[in-house]
C-alpha cells in the first residue's frame, strides 16, 4: 500500500471532525476559554509562536537528554543485574519498589535536591522512562537460547564475547521494546517535571506552557500546548521506530514483512 | 576454490592407531541432581577415524555421552578421555566440534559470519577466519550462500550451515547429535551423503552420531553402538566397516539389510525401540 493511501483515511477523518468541532463552536455560541475551535488554536499557536517555539525546543532538549539517560542507564542495569542471580534477586525488587513511587511525589524531592533547573526536569524525565528500558532488556538477556548458550560454552567464549556477540544482540528486540515506551514517557516526564518545576523565562518548557495558560484561562493556547506536547510524544515514538527497523529489520520476527 | 587434500593439514596430523584412541570412556556413570540414573557403567573406546552411529531409545542418555566427551559435564562416576586428554583440555585446543539437532545459528548474523564464530570467539585474524569460513561453506555446498541470512535458507541448508560452523576449525572430533532428525527424507538422505563424504576428504575426523534412526546408523557406520533404555549401557557392538562404497546402491544390498535386522534385533533385545 501506498503512503498516499495508508494515510487518507485518517486525514479525511481529521479534516471531518475539524469541520464539525468548529461548525459547533461558531454556531453554538461556545465561550473560547471553555472550548475553543480549530481556528482560536490556529490564531493562538499564531500569536504565541516565538514562546510555543522556545518551549518547544526546552522540552525536546530535556526529553532527549532523558531519553538518552534512561536508555543507558537502563542497558547498562539490566546487563549488572543479569551478571548474578543474587545481585538480581537483592536489587530488582527496589527497582520495583522505586518505581511504584508516583512521580507527583518523587518530583518535588528531586526540584529540592537539584533547584528548579532543567537539571531537575531531565533528572525526573529520566527517573520515568528509565525502568521499561531496565525491566524488558532483563527479560531479553535472560531469554537467550540456552542451545546458542552451550554452543558459545563448547567454544569458550568468554563472559564480555558471550555478552557483546550473544546476549545483547538476543535482547535486542526486547531492548527496543522497551525503548519504545521510554520514548513517549520521556516526553511526558519532561512536561511533568516541567509542570512541577515552573521554570519560567527563556527555558520555559511546554509543561510551563501549559501551567500558565491554564491558570490564565487561555484555554486555546492551553489546546495549542498540548498538542505541541503529543507531536512531539508522536515525533520520538516514530524515531524509535525507525531505529527499530535499522536495527532488527533484517532478522526479527517482528520487523518481518509478511510475504515469504 | 581447489580444496586442500589431507595432507595439507599442517595443525592436525593424520592420527595413527598407535595413537591414544579419539575417546575412551571407562566405568562411566551419570547420575543427575534430581537422582535420574542417566548412564550406568559405560565402557567405549573409539579409535581415531571411525564413524561411530549411536542408537538408542530416547531417553537412553546418548546425548549425555555426548556432553560429556565435549566437557558440558562432567562424570559422576568413571573417566572419560579425548584424544589421550581431558575432555575440557581437547575442547579447548580445538580438536572438539558439536551439532545440534537444530541449527543453532545466530539469526542476526550472515552465513559467513555464522561459520567463523567458532574461530572469531578463539580471536582469529580476520583474513585467517574469513578464508577458512569460505572453505568450510564449499565443503557443505553453499559457497554462494555467505552473505545469505538464516532466515533465508531452508532447513536443510541450515544444517548445512550449522556442520560447516563444526568443521570451520577442522576438529579431530565431530559430536552430531541427531542432526538430521528433523528433515525431510530426501533432505537427510542427500545430506548423509554429504557427511560420509566429508568424512572421507578429512581423513582422520572421528565422527560420533546420535540417531534414532536405523536406516541412518547402518548407511552411514563403521560401527554401531546401540544403547539401552535409561540407566544407559551398551547393549551391542556392532561393526561395519565400509567394504563397498556407501551410495544409493548400498541400500539395497543384503549388507545393508543384514546390518539394519542386526541393529534391529539390539534395539528389541535391549528393550528399546
Amino acid at each position: 500500500m501506498t503512503v498516499a493511501r495508508r494515510l487518507l483515511p485518517p486525514l479525511l477523518l481529521l479534516a471531518a471532525v475539524l469541520a464539525l468541532w468548529q461548525a459547533i463552536c461558531d454556531w453554538g455560541d461556545v465561550a473560547p476559554y471553555v472550548v475553543p475551535s480549530p481556528s482560536d488554536i490556529w490564531t493562538a499557536v499564531r500569536e504565541h509562536r516565538a514562546d510555543l517555539l522556545t518551549s518547544l525546543w526546552t522540552t525536546t532538549r530535556e526529553a532527549a537528554l532523558a531519553f538518552a539517560v534512561s536508555g543507558v542507564a537502563g542497558v547498562a542495569g539490566a546487563v549488572a543485574l543479569s551478571s548474578s542471580r543474587v545481585v538480581e534477586r537483592s536489587v530488582y525488587p527496589y527497582a520495583i519498589l522505586l518505581q511504584t513511587i508516583p512521580i507527583v511525589a518523587t518530583a518535588p524531592i528531586i526540584i529540592i535536591w537539584f533547584g528548579a533547573t532543567t537539571t531537575a526536569v531531565v533528572v525526573i524525565a529520566s527517573i520515568m522512562a528509565f525502568f521499561p528500558v531496565l525491566s524488558n532488556t532483563l527479560v531479553g538477556l535472560r531469554a537467550t537460547d540456552r542451545r546458542l548458550e552451550e554452543l558459545f560454552e563448547l567454544y569458550d567464549a568468554g563472559r564480555l564475547q558471550a555478552l557483546a556477540r550473544l546476549r545483547l544482540p538476543a535482547a535486542l528486540p526486547y531492548v527496543v521494546a522497551g525503548l519504545r515506551i521510554s520514548s513517549t514517557l520521556s516526553v511526558i516526564g519532561a512536561i511533568v517535571g516541567e509542570y512541577i518545576a515552573g521554570i519560567g523565562g527563556g527555558e520555559a518548557g511546554l509543561g510551563f506552557a501549559i501551567t500558565q495558560s491554564a491558570i490564565r484561562l487561555e484555554t486555546p493556547y492551553l489546546f495549542a500546548a498540548a498538542i505541541t506536547s503529543s507531536i512531539l510524544g508522536i515525533a520520538f515514538f516514530q524515531l524509535v521506530k525507525a531505529l527499530s527497523r535499522r536495527l532488527l529489520g533484517s532478522w526479527h520476527e517482528s520487523e518481518l514483512a509478511f510475504e515469504r | 576454490m581447489t580444496l586442500p587434500s589431507a595432507s595439507a593439514r599442517p595443525t592436525s596430523p593424520l592420527p595413527d592407531r598407535d595413537q591414544p584412541g579419539a575417546v575412551e570412556l571407562a566405568g562411566v556413570e551419570k547420575t543427575f541432581a534430581n537422582g535420574t540414573r542417566a548412564l550406568a557403567a559405560l565402557d567405549l573406546a573409539i579409535a581415531p577415524g571411525e564413524l561411530v552411529s549411536f542408537v538408542g531409545p530416547s531417553g537412553c542418555g546418548k546425548s549425555t555421552v555426548f556432553r560429556l566427551i565435549a566437557g558440558l559435564a562432567e562424570p559422576t562416576a568413571g573417566s572419560v578421555t579425548v584424544m589421550g586428554a581431558d575432555p575440557r583440555a581437547a575442547r579447548r585446543a580445538g580438536g572438539v566440534a558439536y551439532v545440534f539437532q537444530d541449527a543453532t545459528l545466530l539469526p542476526w548474523a550472515t552465513v559467513r559470519d555464522n561459520v567463523a564464530l567458532p574461530l572469531t570467539l578463539r580471536r582469529v585474524a580476520r583474513r585467517e577466519r574469513r578464508a577458512a569460513a569460505e572453505r568450510a561453506l564449499e565443503l557443505v555446498g553453499l559457497a554462494d550462500h555467505g552473505r545469505d541470512l538464516p532466515r533465508q535458507l531452508s532447513g536443510g541448508m541450515r544444517m548445512r550451515v550449522s556442520i560447516a560452523r563444526a568443521l570451520v576449525a577442522r576438529p579431530r572430533l565431530l559430536l552430531m547429535d541427531e542432526p538430521f532428525g528433523a528433515l525431510d527424507e530426501m533432505t537427510r538422505q542427500a545430506l548423509q551423503d554429504e557427511l560420509l563424504e566429508i568424512w572421507r576428504r578429512e581423513a582422520g575426523t572421528t565422527v560420533l552420531f546420535v540417531t534414532h534412526n536405523v536406516f541412518e546408523a547402518a548407511f552411514l557406520s563403521t560401527r554401531v553402538v546401540v544403547l539401552s533404555p535409561r540407566p544407559g549401557r551398551v547393549v551391542a557392538d556392532l561393526a561395519a566397516p565400509h567394504t563397498a562404497p556407501r551410495d544409493d546402491a548400498f541400500r539395497a544390498t543384503p549388507a545393508f539389510a543384514g546390518l539394519v535386522g542386526e541393529i534391529s534385533a539390539a534395539l528389541r533385545h535391549g528393550g528399546g525401540a
